[in-house]
């Protein structure tokens, strides 16, 4: 029986080989696009583009592509990235009206300007290099100064606080930097229609940048073939998120703005491109279900479901979906043509109002204290109103618990007193054993390494706030490290708030469509939100100041040597019979006057003048004088012949 | 102060000792040195302390070679680079000829087509002649070189040679030249042979110059022309093996397209100008192992090649067409080749894997959209191109590739695969562009006064002549560049004196010019690959040097901050210090001539 079975196993693995050498040799390259749309409780509009391409398994990647970009995969190939992602954002993420518990927000609400964070398949020793390679790479790639997220005193390697778990991960961000069409153009050049045709077609760059907030993401990861001497596939996510405001001409408050995609974006979309798998665009209504019948079985009820009396869609949806807070409708863009562009369009006939799910507790973030020499950070963690009914409550010794773990990086110029550290639940102080579950702290290096805070709070399901102070001393920048406008101030990134037990994911009950943006939304994904960035004044020094410090020190140097000089080689008897000559000489008013004082400054008693004439006394006077006159000019023409002519 | 009271004393005595002492004028006293000691003393130490300042404010110049860099390029402008080429013709079938006289006019032939003229990569030649009489008794030269190839008499055999294909003919001419030793140069052989003449008419004379390193002309009643047949040989020699059959003199060094780290990637785009129309693909990865494989094999002593593809959408060309009524297609023409390349749209993007300074061979295979369907090139002179494709020195080449039918025949596009006998078609195009930019002709024949030679191509792409054309071609240009390069930055050092040049500078250039002087040596010896290697490890040290990140950081310590820091403080007490001095040696100097009338006086009292 086991040599049987023995003899069959190289069969069974070879066949296993043959066939998926023949399925890896036809699975090809896969481009699907997709965009949703979901009106806001603000009366305005969320679009989202979502983009993805898939390079199957194989050996030649950054070599050979067809439709994934070549430039991404030498990346991924050449720095052994793992996972990878990056963001440019501009504009702040309203976790209160846009939503804080659903996938679209946990993944697309990123903190300001850029933010990157990488797992690489290196040896740990190499982790740090292949980091700076990568920044600089990406930094040509799309034009932006992710470089310098190089230097060590910008990045950190979390732990657990970030949400992956890999000692080979590195974070930073950048909050200042400016996102613009420059990052957009190259973002756009690594879809295989670029802005020609298809979904991203819409983008025109006055109406994505007019949006209260606009995020571009770039996703990347590896899949591991799991064969043996064959490479790993690269799943390439590309999402835009906008929040545009529609133009309204209605007079109603309440009401809620109508709006149409060329309204929205002064353009229409007219046809898919051409070389993607998939190309859909879905509405999101949340908040629908209530109103409607359970089956949608007859025309009539499904008809119901887009021309009723609350709205009308101008299109018709191919199909509708729906889900535990509302009705997703999906709509295929192939059929349309140039002569039948696609332009949809939302309705509102009568006033609506709902509200978006939201994450268990608002995090916002500010700075205490004043003067330009310590200060304070604090984290708010305020309740929501949909904080009841949501899962993810833990019961831990019978408690019920909610767990959010904070992550934050300070930079090395921000020294963080950790042990300054309070936390108050409900207005009052707790000692970290009751809330604090897990901390781990990377004390800051100056000029070498920035600091890192994470930490794991466990909340009573019944709170209403949190609050976490730090106190910090702001340190001293060499004159070389202040940036060109330090009078600025300085920002430290955002913190991090995350909740390890709660997940946002939608939930669709009818199976549906390997549609990659409802699996990407199927899956659980982790609830996050990003803090304000802070702006730290840092006292600024007058930057002429190091050589008004040389001049003055100079002067006394001089005016020290000058005098010693002076005293080595002074003639006291000479002097005091010179004046002795003088004093017999000639009283008049003022200059004995001066005698008398010099002599008393002098410790001597003043003696009969001599009986020098005071003519040539005051000849040889106004003869020193003529003197020091005519070489401080030279030294001044010096000076200006020197100062000219370089 | 001692000196002070020393000095009371003698207006206090003078009454006394001599009466006609003048205080004013005189003095009894020795004048005293100690302040005069002192403030010398300190300009002295100041004066001293000038240098170790200017040594404090001097920035770091590591010292370069300027006079061998200098020399480095004297020499290579004046005595260009040679190698030793041997030259072994074998004539068989000639009755009365002597080896020595034939060689001499071989030589004279040589001389005459090379004018004399000593090109960088051009041969030194030794030539060596073998005659085989009908009796299949040979007469050889004197060997110069004791390394040349002996040719074993009788084995080629007067009427069996040349007969079926030249393929095979090249290949049993190898075997009977397969004794050659390499050491100095590389052999080349041209055969000979006189056939009989059978037909009893003037039958036309045939020479092929082979995949290896040898040539055969064959023909009969070539003794009494041998006159032309000498002729030929050393035409031949000159302008196929020397020169690899180019037209222009010489290729210039700038059309090598080689990066200077010695790689070159070939980057190979397909583009659909408008995938409305039709989508195509193409299985590059098969052509890649398939046909370029050999082809960067063959090269690997030359450069290091990589090979990329990629294909992109939506990429129209930038210049404008025109229909053709007659030939029912689009027309562009020569004139419009400068705009065709569309730099906005085609994003051939440079790739990340070319780090540094390889150079990057785009290689673009455009299909036209529906409104341009087929998309034909016109030459100057009216005719339709064949390979409907163009070359841009240094920066690749383009292909338009038309579709079997421009007919759209559906709505939704189709996608469609370029056929392997298309993608072959359109690699052979593809090699011949690429040995246009390595400057070889594309075609089978070379054509000169004397006629025609046909040239057997060979599969890997390029012949082993070729090679050792572009590794000789190769050498003398890298030596060329390093030379260049350090010349450039030895007039850059030195016209910037505020430079900071650190000591891994100054190695680069010692090392680059070390291997440049050994690459001059192994080429003189004939080390073709070993002198290639280190003319490229010369010229990529050398732009090493050149382009240092730290090459431009002029020191912000400029003289105006020196000036400024220090003028505070030197300024104020230097003028304390001359003048003390100076007032302290002119009261030295009144008060020792006061001394010395008291002391006139004395004596003459």
């Amino acid at each position: 029986m086991a040599s049987l079975v023995r003899s069959w196993i190289p069969l069974l693995i070879l066949q296993s080989f043959l066939v998926a050498v023949a399925f890896g040799s036809k699975e090809a390259e896969q481009f699907s696009e997709a965009l949703l749309l979901k009106p806001l409780p603000d009366r305005k509009v969320l679009a989202h583009f979502h983009f993805e391409n898939r390079a199957p398994p194989s050996n030649s990647h950054g070599r050979h592509h067809h439709l994934f970009p070549k430039a991404i995969s030498q990346l991924v190939q050449k720095f052994r990235v793992k996972e990878m992602e990056l963001s440019f954002t501009q504009g702040r993420w309203n976790h209160e009206h846009w939503g804080g518990f659903d996938p679209l927000s946990s993944m697309n609400a990123k903190p300001v300007g850029v933010e990157l964070w990488a797992v690489f398949d290196v040896p740990q020793s190499q982790v740090d290099t292949s980091w700076k390679n990568l920044t600089h790479a990406l930094s040509g790639l799309f034009c932006a100064s992710i470089n310098f997220l190089e230097s060590s005193t910008s990045y950190a390697a979390p732990t657990w606080g970030f949400g992956t778990n890999s000692d080979k991960l590195r974070y930073g961000s950048l909050p200042r930097e400016a996102v613009c069409t420059e990052n957009l153009t190259p973002w756009l050049k690594l879809l295989p229609c670029r802005d020609k045709d298809g979904i991203s077609a819409l983008m025109n760059r006055p109406s994505v940048y007019r949006g209260f907030y606009h995020s571009q993401r770039l996703h990347l990861s590896t899949v591991e073939s799991g064969q043996e001497g064959l490479g790993s596939g690269i799943v390439l996510e590309q999402t835009l998120t906008v929040v545009l405001q529609p133009e309204t001409t209605s007079v109603e408050t309440n009401m809620q703005p109508s709006w149409s995609l060329s309204s929205l974006f002064g353009r229409k979309v007219v046809g898919s491109c051409v070389l993607a798998k998939s190309s859909n665009v879905y509405l999101q209504l949340e908040g629908r279900l209530g109103h409607e019948s359970k089956n949608v079985d007859t025309e009539i009820e499904a008809h119901k479901l887009w021309k009723n009396a609350d709205f009308d869609l101008s299109l018709k949806p191919d199909r509708v979906l729906r889900e535990s807070s509302g009705l997703l409708f999906i709509f295929d863009i192939d059929k349309s043509s140039d002569s039948e562009p696609f332009d949809l369009g939302l309705n509102w006939k009568l006033p609506s109002k709902w509200s978006c799910q939201q994450a268990p507790l608002q995090a916002s973030r500010f700075l205490m204290g004043s003067g330009n020499e310590r200060g304070a950070i604090a984290i708010l963690l305020k309740a929501t109103e949909s904080q009841e009914k949501l899962p993810g409550r833990e019961l831990t010794d019978g408690r019920c618990t909610i767990k959010a773990n904070i992550f934050q990086i300070f930079p090395w110029y921000i020294k963080v007193y950790y042990h300054t550290l309070q936390i108050f639940v409900d207005q009052q102080q707790k000692t970290d054993s009751e809330v604090l579950k897990k901390i781990n702290v990377s004390p800051s290096t100056d000029k070498v390494s920035s600091g890192m805070l994470e930490m794991m709070l466990e909340l009573p399901c019944e709170v209403k706030s949190a609050a976490i102070s730090i106190e910090y001393d702001k340190g001293f920048l060499h004159i070389d490290e202040y940036p060109p406008d330090a009078n600025q101030g300085f920002d430290i990134p955002s913190a991090l708030i995350s909740f390890p037990s709660h997940h946002a994911s939608l939930d669709f009950q009818e199976e549906l469509s390997k549609s990659p943006l409802l699996s990407s939304f199927k899956e659980k994904s982790l609830v996050r939100s990003y803090t304000e960035v802070l702006l730290v004044p840092l006292t600024t020094p007058d930057f002429s100041m190091p050589y008004n410090v040389i001049t003055i020190t100079c002067t006394i140097f001089a005016l020290y040597f000058g005098s010693l000089l002076n005293v080595l080689r002074r003639r006291i008897g000479e002097e005091e019979r010179f004046l002795k000559s003088q004093a017999g000489k000639k009283t008049g008013g003022v200059k004995q006057l001066l005698l008398r004082l010099t002599a008393k400054i002098r410790g001597r008693p003043i003696e009969a003048p001599s009986s020098e004439s005071p003519a040539a006394e005051s000849s040889f006077l106004s003869t020193k004088l003529i003197f020091k006159i005519i070489l401080i000019a030279g030294a001044a023409a010096a000076w200006q012949y020197f100062s000219t002519d370089k | 102060m001692e000196e002070t009271s020393d000095r009371l004393n003698p207006t206090t005595d003078t009454s006394g000792v001599t009466p006609e002492f003048d205080p004013k004028t005189m003095r009894s006293t020795k004048p005293g040195l100690k302040r005069l000691f002192i403030t010398t003393s300190v300009l002295f130490s100041f004066l001293l302390g000038v240098p170790f300042l200017w040594k404090s404010v001097e920035i770091y110049r590591s010292p370069l070679p300027f006079h061998d860099i200098d020399s480095l390029s004297d020499q290579i402008e004046s005595t260009p680079l040679r190698f030793p080429c041997n030259l072994h013709a074998v004539f068989v079938g000639f009755e009365s000829k002597d080896p020595d006289n034939l060689r001499s006019q071989i030589q004279d032939g040589i001389n005459q087509l090379t004018h004399q003229s000593s090109q960088c990569g051009s041969c030194n030649v030794s030539i060596s002649v073998t005659v085989q009489n009908l009796a299949e008794q040979c007469l050889e030269t004197l060997a110069h070189n004791p390394s040349t190839c002996s040719y074993r008499c009788g084995v080629i055999i007067r009427n069996e040679f040349g007969v079926g294909l030249d393929d095979t003919v090249d290949e049993s001419l190898n075997d009977v030249f397969s004794g050659c030793s390499e050491n100095s140069g590389k052999t080349y052989s041209v055969v000979v042979v006189n056939k009989e003449n059978a037909n009893g008419e003037d039958e036309v004379i045939k020479a092929v110059v082979g995949k290896r390193r040898h040539a055969w002309v064959v023909g009969s009643g070539l003794e009494e022309r041998y006159g032309d047949i000498v002729a030929r040989v050393s035409e031949i020699f000159v302008k196929v093996f020397m020169n690899g059959g180019r037209d222009e003199e010489s290729i210039h060094g700038e059309f090598m397209p080689v990066g200077s780290d010695g790689k070159i990637v070939l980057s190979f785009s397909l583009l659909n100008s408008n995938p409305r129309d039709w989508v195509y693909d193409w299985d590059f990865q098969r052509i890649d192992d398939a046909l370029l494989a050999p082809v960067t094999k063959a090269l690997a002593p030359i450069a290091n090649i990589s090979v990329e593809s990629q294909v992109l959408y939506h990429t129209p060309k930038s210049s404008f067409s025109s229909w053709d009524e007659k030939l029912q297609s689009y027309i562009f023409r020569t004139s419009d080749l400068p705009f065709f390349v569309n730099s906005n749209e085609w994003h051939l993007d440079t790739s990340a894997g070319a780090s540094g300074r390889s150079k990057i061979l785009q290689f673009v295979v455009y299909i036209p959209s529906g409104k341009e369907c087929p998309l034909l090139l016109q030459l100057p002179n009216g005719e339709i191109s064949k390979t409907n494709g163009f070359i841009s020195p240094m920066w690749g080449g383009v292909i338009v590739w038309n579709p079997e039918s421009c007919d759209k025949d559906s709505e939704s596009p189709i996608r469609n695969t370029i056929s392997p006998q298309d993608l072959e078609q359109i690699v052979e195009i593809f090699l011949g562009q690429f040995r246009q930019l390595f400057g070889f002709k594309s075609e089978a024949i070379y054509t000169s006064g004397l006629g025609t030679y046909k040239i057997l191509p060979s599969e890997r792409g390029f012949t082993e002549w070729e090679l050792d054309v572009l590794s000789r071609k190769h050498t003398c240009f890298n030596l060329h560049s390093c030379s260049t390069t350090l010349g450039s930055l030895s007039r850059l050092v030195r016209s910037l004196p505020r430079m900071i040049i650190k000591d891994e500078i100054g190695e680069q250039v010692k090392y680059s010019l070390k291997a440049a002087k050994l690459a001059q040596s192994n080429a003189s010896l004939g080390g073709y690959s070993s002198s290639a290697s280190s003319s490229r490890e010369a010229r990529s040290l050398a732009e090493n040097a050149f382009f240092h990140p730290s090459i431009m950081s002029v020191s912000y310590f400029s003289y105006e901050h020196c000036f400024a820091v220090y003028s505070p403080f030197f300024l104020p007490v230097v003028g304390h210090i001359v003048l003390a001095a100076f007032r302290e040696w002119k009261r030295y100097r009144q008060e020792k001539a006061k001394y010395l009338t008291w002391l006139t006086r004395k004596k003459t009292a």
